[in-house]
Order: structure tokens, then sequence, then C-alpha cells
């Protein structure tokens, strides 16, 4: 790049936006120059080429390596741990167990349920019981191998259906309820039914998906003096300080956690683990920086899952197409601690459609099996399978195209919460209907039924709805920017960029206000020991949360600028506005001076801009919305589908990066069609209770044959002033939500056979297509 | 992580030969399978003894009656895509095609595919099954979606190759090498039932092993297809699948060689498909009643019911298929 050439500011003449005065807001950007435009990664060189240093990449000097010996018992007291002859091994330099002192320390798994970090009653396989450093991966793993451990082995219950029987073995004395059952009610639910024309009932079931992101989840930790670094894979470096800094007993700022890149979290990532502590722990004992990063079979086990959801929905509609009553329950287990097992299942039911009448309850037990952890919208993608598919079902039933039905039925405020608030925007139905006409819907529906069989071959299409319950991103966030004299910047910033592309969508921000080359932008993030305190990255809330505290450290740079150039030109700040690479007066272009000339950043050598994240509008909900429309090919002598083409229509805002914007889109299909169609945690119940396919071939992830190469994204950018002074709004979850409902809809047009239970794929639809009534 | 063993690559086969006398040493051939099971702990070594270097073994040639002779390293791309296994062969290029995927297929030899261990979970995991020398078979009762419907008898894997079905079909024969000399063995007896022996998968002593496999010249008329379902559409292993060698003679079913892959212990030869076709056209009844025939003797266990609706689907889109000339071979 030729900075001296061109400048580090843009031509001159390129508008600037608008800087408010200190204390006001900006308005929404009218016109934008960078943000909304199709950018690259700016770290997508580093990526792609390897030199990207993830933590997992990270080696140390004296470096030893950890490994942990997991119970292999879905429930088991432990009576004895032999380390003797591990301890006898080449390499090994200490190995901890519960007779450890430094390991006497309590794992939170909530807050008000702590157990020891290795607790003599291991109530999942997978739960931690020794752990070993050594000088090699290999050395480690043999020494774990090598731990003689005397179990007495417990009755397990490991499906949640059968916990709630009187006598399921308990995981916990006090039984196997999470909590008593959950219930939330409107209106009167059963005079909406009367006032139905059509009632339907239905059971579903969503198996329950495991967490398996690229990079495995571990740490690598080291002591400097009393000071503890980890350099970790996770989604929020400050909920690793705060979590590892209470079970250590250790002040916050003697907690350093880095994660500047990390390799997929989807919520596994929140939180650091157990392995974090047992790290940190071996590092103190040995004096050596430890690395522990668990095997993939480690994380089948203990690193969390979404949920299997069992599901019932009663749901009532008068014939022209107006929802009367919903009655839903759902029975889910977030494993053998509390972990929501059933968390937001029903949030759809609840706020998605106008429904006067609705009535839900929600019901967890514990299992014999691993804790839950957030997974990519939280109970929503399982609340859809049942409601998009009701929609589509009461559709029929009343003789209504689908996605008539649901635009019969959009509600304009929050429903479920206190008060009804309105949304700032409701983008549902811009996307029922500009998303059906850019897919094609009416027309494609026509065609089918206009069609011959071909052999064997049906074709069918299908669309579900979505909102994602959060998205609107919220205080705090702390960024501090720093623009150089040269006119380069560095952006300072808490939040983990998870592969989302958070870095490339700030930096764009930065460029979009001050007018400088993205590639001048430098951006140090995700360490507690050099940036501000950011929550962790997720929820769909990182660009709406971040990037207005961007904007406003941004701004706030402009303001000192114009300052000094007002005292520079011996002018009014009032009359001084930016214009390309200059700060001029007026109207009079002459009087100006460039940003570099500024003799007070000359003399400072920075300008450091604060920007904090402003409150939500009150009493208002910012959710983004989303519908997916997609068209399958089937076998219906073999169930065998082919997923043709995906398109999904979202609204989340103002579009920042449309390069972004897309990954997530077919991101969240991609792994929306791994629930739908592939994804089963498959555990030995009537044996041993353990998890039989805790690897990358049995446990069936999409391949890229699974995906279709034809996704659309399609953005519906409606203004959202309201929301924050970006307009953005959340996107990685929304994405993610219908995928599997409008896949089952698709097959039931393609062949009429219903599929509520996941996954749809050979092992449960030939059954279901021979039972099936003979076509005429 | 892996036991300790001693590595050797002879280049030669009487060298090889002499290597594989060590007790518990392990042919590597691409070691894609090989890898897995001692990773996983299914058995060890005390020696890997790697035949990469037995250059003689590797391609396709023509035999002096039309027939092929493919060498044991040859690797499953190269069966997949080699121009008279093809045009001439189609099922076993079709097989060979539908193996795992492209990494796979490019490491992986056809020696190796007859030879894989089986898939079965039980076996694969931490269970100390019958199979590894325990004292009972965990999929009975246990978690068997993807056990078999026919020939189970105390173990009930299903035999995970894609190339044996399309290789028994089209009648080919192994040839094994051993200290006592060469022996010839057809495919279809290549493989051990369990109810002959549920520790053993081939006929191989510990110190044979395969060099080549002979395809005989394919007769005129014949139409081979393989086809197979899984549950996703790349990487899996069969469901349930089928190869096809019939000999047609006037759009007659002169001669017809029908083998199951996904269902059985051992490739399935349905000869109460074969008998349901041979001597009629594959019209819709025909094949109806082939359908039939073909699940007539199955014994599903729990949790596989769904392989007796999904094999009647193979068969009758095969059988109609094939009449059409739609899988030509
Ligand atoms: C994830 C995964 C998915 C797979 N999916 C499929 C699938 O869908 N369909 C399918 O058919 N296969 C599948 N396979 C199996 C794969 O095709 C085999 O692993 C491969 O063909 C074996 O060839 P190899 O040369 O790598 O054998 P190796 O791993 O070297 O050997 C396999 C076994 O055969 C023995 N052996 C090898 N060559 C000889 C020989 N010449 N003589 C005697 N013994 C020998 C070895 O000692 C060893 O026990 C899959 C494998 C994996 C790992
Ligand atoms: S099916 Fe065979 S391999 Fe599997 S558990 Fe039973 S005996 Fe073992």
């Amino acid at each position: 790049m030729k900075n001296e050439e061109k400048g580090i500011y843009f031509a001159e003449g390129l508008a600037v936006p608008e800087t408010p005065e200190p204390g006001k807001d900006p308005k929404p950007w009218k016109e934008t120059n960078v943000v909304g435009k199709s950018r690259p990664r700016v770290d997508g060189y580093e990526r792609v080429s390897g030199s990207a240093m993830y933590p997992s990449d990270y080696s140390l000097p004296h470096m030893l390596f950890g490994a942990v010996l997991r119970c292999p018992y879905p429930n088991a007291k432990i009576k004895r741990v032999d380390t003797r002859k591990a301890e006898q091994m080449p390499g090994v330099r200490a190995i901890i167990s519960a007779a450890t002192p430094e390991a006497r320390v309590l794992w939170p798994y909530t807050p008000h349920m702590k157990v020891e970090l290795f607790d003599s009653h291991c109530r999942f396989e997978g739960e931690a019981v020794a752990a070993v450093a050594a000088e090699t991966p290999y050395q480690a793993s043999d020494a774990v191998r090598a731990i003689d451990v005397t179990y007495e082995v417990l009755p397990f219950v490991t499906d949640e259906r059968k916990a709630m029987l009187s006598d399921a073995p308990k995981v916990h004395p006090a039984g196997n309820r999470v909590g008593p059952t959950e219930h939330y009610s409107r209106g009167d639910v059963a005079k909406g039914f009367e006032e139905a024309d059509v009632v339907l009932e239905e059971s579903y079931r969503t198996e329950c998906e495991i967490h398996t992101p690229m990079e495995l989840h571990g740490c690598l930790a080291y002591w400097d003096g009393d000071l503890l670094n980890i350099h970790e894979s996770t989604q929020g470096v400050y909920a690793v300080q705060s979590k590892v800094a209470e079970v250590l007993d250790l002040p916050l700022s003697k907690v350093r956690v880095m994660g500047r890149y990390m390799g997929g979290g989807f919520g596994s990532k929140l939180q650091p683990g157990k392995y974090t502590v047992i790290a940190a722990i071996l590092a103190k004992i040995t004096g050596c920086p430890v690395k522990l990063f668990l095997t993939r079979e480690e994380t089948y086990l203990c690193t969390g899952n979404r949920p299997a959801s069992n599901m019932k929905l009663k749901a009532g509609v008068t014939k022209d197409g107006r929802l009367t009553a919903l009655d839903f329950s759902v029975v889910g287990s977030g494993g053998a601690y509390p972990a929501g097992g059933t968390l937001l299942v029903d949030w759809l039911v609840k706020d998605l459609y106008l429904c006067p009448n609705v009535r839900t309850a929600a019901t967890d037990v514990y299992t014999n099996a691993g804790p839950a952890r957030p997974f990519r919208a939280p109970g929503h993608p399982q609340g859809a399978w049942a409601l998009e598919q009701m929609m589509d079902a009461l559709a029929k039933a009343i003789d209504m195209d689908p996605v008539a039905l649901r635009l019969k039925n959009i509600p304009s405020y929050s429903q479920a919460r206190k008060g009804n608030p309105p949304y700032t925007t409701t983008g549902l139905a811009a996307c029922l209907k500009e998303g059906a006409k850019a897919f094609g819907w009416e027309k494609r529906r026509k065609e089918i039924a206009a069609e011959k069989p071909n052999g064997s071959l049906r074709r069918g299409v299908g669309m579900a709805a979505c909102l994602w319950v959060a998205g609107g991103g919220r205080p705090p966030s702390t960024i501090i920017l720093k623009l150089f004299s040269d006119g380069s910047v560095n952006l300072n910033m808490g939040a983990s960029d998870i592969g989302t592309g958070t870095k490339t969508v700030m930096a764009m921000v930065v460029a979009e206000e001050l007018n400088v080359h993205t590639d001048v932008i430098q951006i140090e993030h995700a360490d507690t020991g050099t940036t501000q305190f950011a929550t962790p990255s997720g929820g769909s809330k990182t660009v709406p949360t971040e990037a207005p505290a961007v904007r406003r450290a941004a701004i706030h740079v402009k303001q000192q600028l114009l300052e000094m150039a007002a005292e520079q030109l011996k002018a009014d700040v009032s009359d001084l506005r930016f214009k390309g690479n200059a700060i001029v007066h007026g109207n009079d272009d002459a009087k100006k001076v460039t940003i570099k000339d500024l003799k007070g950043l000359k003399k400072r050598g920075v300008v450091v801009g604060v920007g904090y994240r402003g409150p939500n509008p009150e009493g208002k909900v910012v959710n983004p919305f989303g519908v997916q429309f997609c068209e399958v090919e089937m076998d219906i002598r073999t169930g065998e589908i082919r997923i043709v083409d995906f398109l999904g229509a979202n609204e989340s805002g103002r579009v920042m990066d449309r390069l972004t914007f897309d990954n997530q889109v077919f991101g969240g299909i991609t792994m929306g069609i791994g629930l739908g169609m592939t994804e089963v945690r498959v555990l030995d119940e009537g044996g041993s209770g353990k998890m039989l396919n805790k690897n990358w071939h049995d446990y069936k992830l999409p391949t890229a044959l699974d995906v279709s190469p034809r996704m659309t994204s399609f953005p519906i950018e409606l203004p959202d002033p309201e929301a924050n002074i970006t307009g953005a709004k959340g996107l990685g979850e929304p994405v993610t939500i219908p995928t599997a409902a409008a896949i089952a809809n698709a097959v039931y047009h393609a062949c009429g056979v219903r599929m509520t239970e996941t996954p749809i794929n050979p092992t449960r639809l030939g059954v279901m297509l021979s039972d099936r009534p003979k076509e005429a | 992580m892996l036991s300790n063993f001693a590595y050797v690559q002879p280049q030669s086969l009487k060298a090889a030969l002499k290597q594989l006398e060590t007790p518990e040493a392990r042919l590597h051939a691409g070691g894609t399978d090989l890898l897995g099971c001692l990773r996983e702990g299914i058995f060890g070594a005390k020696k890997i003894v790697s035949i990469s270097g037995l250059n003689a073994f590797k391609g396709v040639r023509e035999t002096s009656n039309g027939g092929l002779r493919i060498g044991a390293l040859t690797t499953i791309t190269q069966v997949e895509r080699h121009p008279a296994i093809r045009s001439r062969f189609r099922a076993l290029s079709q097989g060979a095609g539908e193996v795992a995927s492209p990494q796979l297929r490019n490491q992986g030899t056809i020696g190796g595919n007859i030879c894989q261990k089986p898939r079965c979970w039980y076996y694969r995991g931490e269970f100390h099954c019958l199979r590894k020398g325990g004292e009972r078979c965990y999929a009975v009762g246990g978690e068997n979606q993807y056990h078999c419907i026919f020939g189970g008898e105390n173990c009930f894997i299903v035999h995970p190759s894609d190339t044996a079905p399309p290789l028994v079909a089209l009648e080919a024969v192994v040839r094994i090498v051993g200290p006592q000399g060469t022996r010839s063995v057809p495919v279809s007896r290549f493989h051990v039932p369990p109810s002959e022996d549920f520790r053993q998968e081939t006929v191989l002593a510990p110190d044979e092993m395969v060099t080549e496999i002979i395809l005989p010249p394919a007769p005129s008329g014949l139409r081979s297809s393989y086809r197979k379902v899984r549950a996703r559409r790349a990487w899996d292993f069969s469901l349930a699948g089928m190869a096809l060698a019939i000999t047609f003679k006037d759009n007659t079913v002169q001669k017809a060689r029908v083998v199951f892959s996904g269902v059985a212990p051992v490739p399935w030869r349905s000869k109460e498909v074969e008998v349901a076709i041979t001597g009629r056209r594959l019209d819709k009844e025909t094949v109806a009643r082939a359908a039939d025939a073909a699940v007539r003797e199955a014994e599903p266990m729990e949790k596989n019911g769904y392989k007796i609706s999904l094999l009647r689907g193979v068969v009758e889109e095969e059988l109609l298929a094939a009449q059409s000339g739609e899988s030509p071979g």
C-alpha cells in the first residue's frame, strides 16, 4: 500500500459521517461507503495461510501436556484411585486426583450446585477422575490409562423419558427433577380451542446434538509468579477469567486469559471447562506451562450438547387462518447437572405468532449423561420443529397456503413478555412475502402439483419461520480506539471473534466513521490483560453490542480532532466538519487542515477515543426474524433425500458486511441440516449407558453432499434506528432455527409423510414410507 | 497411545511373507483401517509389515482370456476410474466409487477393503465383545440399528465393504499367498460368516496375504451395477445395498447374481432374488415378487427393521433400472 501517495485517509471528497456534539447520539448512517459492502475478512489471509495462532497452536519452552482420566460409566462411585504405576512411567511429571490438596477445589456446575473438581461420585460417562502432566501428549495419555481406579458401578438412567418413572435410578439424591415443571399461560386455552374450526394435536421429538467445533476444547496455562496466564479456545476471555478466578480463589487481575483466534464454539465455549482449571493446577504443581486440549472423543462426552426435546403441541385455528389456541409441553434433560434441558424450547410457541390463548409446560430432568451447554439458538430449533410443522399441518387442514397462514398471524409486539412491549421492527411479514417471491414459492408449488411422478422420485417444497429471543445486544461494552499521528488506527476490544467476522465488521465501522482504510486498522482483542471487559460472544449479540461502542469510540476520536482543528484554525468547533482527509470550515473549503497536519495530533502522537454501549430502547424489544424455504427431492422407495436448494430470508436490521452475513446464513442452514437429517447422540440405553458414536464418523455431521450447493442468502434490510446507533441486529442464531422444520415440511409436501422425529433419513423415513397407505 | 511395534517395509513378496511369520505381525496396506483398529485398541501389534513397496501388486492388468487381474495394492480410486473396469465391470467401479470419502479412496487399497475389520460400534468401542474374545454380543438387546438382518448368529455385524459385493456378483477370485504357496478362493467364499467362526472375518491365516483379485471375462449381455443407501450422502457405510450382475438374452434374465451389502455379516448372496428373476423379464410383477423374495428370510433385530423396507426399495429400483438398461454394465 502506498500510503504516502493516497494518504491513509480516503480520497478527498468522500462524505464523512457527521460528528454529533459530545454527549449526543449520532443519527443512523444514511449512505455508507464501507458498511454494508462485501468486505473480505481482515484476518482472512492469516486464517487461511495457517499463520494465525489459535490457542491450540501455542507452544512454550518446557511445556508439558495434560490429559484427563474420565469415568467410563454413566454412574459410578470412586472407591480408590491408584496412581503408583502411572507415577513411575517415563515423562510423567504430575498426577492429580481427589487426593491432591491443590485439586481440592469446588467446580460450580451452577452457582447453586458446586461439586469437587474430582468428585467421588461420577454422574455421567466422561466425568473427570484424575489428570496427568507429562512431557509428551502420548506419555500423558499412556499414564492416564495406567491409573487404576476401583469403581462402584451404579444403576443409571440416560433417557429423559424414563427418568421420571418412579423406579428410575436417582441421578441426585433428591430425585430426577431439576425443578418443578415450569408453566406459562395467557388467555383461556379451552375457550380458544372451542373457537377453532380445526384443532390438531401431535407429538414431536428432536434428538440430542453434540457440540463438535473444529478446534477442540482446551487451553495452555502457565504461571508467571502469581499471575495465571491462559490461552484458551473460548468465546469469552472474561467469562473464563471470572470462573477460573472463582474456582481458584484468585483476584480477577491475577488471571489473564487470551483467546485471539479460536476455532468455533457455537455456545460450548461460553464458559471454561474443568479442563481449564485442571491445566492451571497442573501448571502450578509442575512449575511448567501445561497444554491441555481434549481429544475428540472426550469432547463428545463432556463439552455439551443440544438436549433432546420431547414435545406435544395442540393447536387451534379458524377457517380464515386465525390461531385461537396453542397448548405445548416439553420434557428434556440437560444431563447430570442443571443445564437448561428445556431452556427456551417453548419460546416460539409463546411469541412467534399472534395467539391470544397459549399454555406451555416445561419439565427438565436429570439423566446420567454429559451436561448440556448452550447450542446455537438454545431451544429454538426444537420449538420450531414442533410449531412450524404444526403450522404446515394447520394450513393444509384449512386449505390455505402455509405462507398465507403465517401472514395472518404476525405480531407487532412481544406477547410473551410482561406488558406486551412492541418490537422496534418486525421483519417477519417482509421475510415471508419477499422471501417467498425470491424463492418462487407459489410457482414451485404449482409446478410440483402439476408434475407427473418421475419413477420413485418426488419433489417437495417447504418453509418455516422464526424469531430469536435475543439478538439486540446490550451494555456493557467498552471500546478504546487510538488514532496515531500517521492516521493509522488501533482498535482495542475485549470481545472474541469466534469465526463470525467480528473483527472485520468492527474495522468496517471504524473505516466508515474515520474514513480510513481497513488495512491500517490494527485490532487488539480478547485479552483480559490488555483489552476491555466484554461479555462472551454468543446470543447473536456481538455485532449489536460491540459495533455501537466502536462507533462511539470513533466519534469520540473525531470530536477531539475537531477541537484540535478549531484551535489551529481559530474557528468554532460547530463550524467545522470532516471532508475527505481534512477538516474544513463551514462552506469555505479553503480554510482547512488535513488530519495529519493537525499540530495537536503531532504533539500528542495519539488521540484516544473511548466508546461505551448505550442502553437499549426502553419498553421495546429488539429481535431478529427469519424465514427459510427449501426444495427437496426424495426417493420414496428408499427414503433418500437430496436438498435441491435453500433460501434464507433474514431480517437482522442493517447488513454490516454482506460476506459475513451470507456466511452466517449458509452456516446456519448447514447446521440445521445436521439437526434435521443426520445428527443423533446414541447412548447404549439398554446396556452400558455409554455413548456409542463418539467419533466424527459414527456421529454423523452433514457432509458437503448433504448440503445443497444452491443456497441463497436474501437479506431483508429494514432500517431499525431504535435498536442501536448502527441499526444492526443479531444474525448468527436465527439462521439455524427454521431449517430442520422447513426440510420436514418439504418432505411432507413431497410424499405425504409427516416426520415428527429427527433425523429425517432412510433409517426412519423408509419405514414411514412403507407403512403409508398406498397412493391412489 | 499405540503399543510399541517394529515397522518394516519389505521390498519383495518373499521378504514380506517372512516378516509376516512374526507373531502379532500386522499387514499394512493403505493403513486406513489398520491404524484406526490399533488406535482403538481392538488388537495390538508387535510388528507392522508395510507392503507398500510391493509394486508388482499395484494396478490393473488384462488377462489373456479377457478378464482382469487387480493387484491388491491398487487404490480404490484407481479401481473406480479404471476404464476397463468402468466399461466391463461397472458394478465394481460403482462399488469403489461408493466407498467412504475421496481421501480414503485415494489411500485405501482394494485388498485392504475386502480385508477390513467390522464397524460394529461395540467392537470399535470399549466393549470386550464376543468377536474380540469376550463373553457376549452387546448388539443383542442393544443399539443394533446398523446391524444385520440376515446371517446373524452369535455375532450380528454387517460386512462393511462396498467392493466385496460387486466382486462376489462378478464371480471374482482372490489370490492368496502364504508360506505354503499360492491358493485361489472365490470372493464368495473368502469371508467367514459368524455361524462358522465369529472370531474370524476372512479365510486368511495370519501369515497369508492377498496379492491379486481376478475378474473372469464378462459374458456378453452382462449388465452389472451397485447401489448403496446410507444415512447421509457421503462418507458413510451401507445401510442396505445391492450388487447385480445379470446376463440378459432378448431382454430376459438368463443368469443373475445378486449380492447385498449392509445387511449381513458377509456379502450376502440372495439366491431368492436370483431364482425369482431368472428366466423372466424384469417387469413390474417379477420385480415385486423379487423384492418380496429378497426379504422373506430376513430376521430383523429390535432397531433395524427399517432395513427390510429399505432393501425392498433398493431391489425394486435396481431391477427396474437393469431392465430399462439404465445401469448397463
Ligand atoms: C471413516 C471411514 C469410512 C469408511 N467408509 C467405507 C465405506 O463406506 N465403504 C467401504 O467399503 N469401506 C469404507 N471404509 C473402509 C476403507 O475402505 C478401508 O479402510 C480401506 O479400503 C482399507 O484399505 P487399506 O489399504 O487402507 O487397508 P489397511 O488399513 O492397510 O488394512 C486393512 C486390514 O486388511 C489387512 N490387509 C490389507 N491388505 C491386505 C492384503 N493384501 N492381504 C491381507 N490382508 C490385508 C490389514 O492387515 C488390515 O487388517 C471406511 C474407512 C474409514 C476409516
Ligand atoms: S455384533 Fe459382533 S462385533 Fe458387534 S458386539 Fe456383537 S459380537 Fe461384537
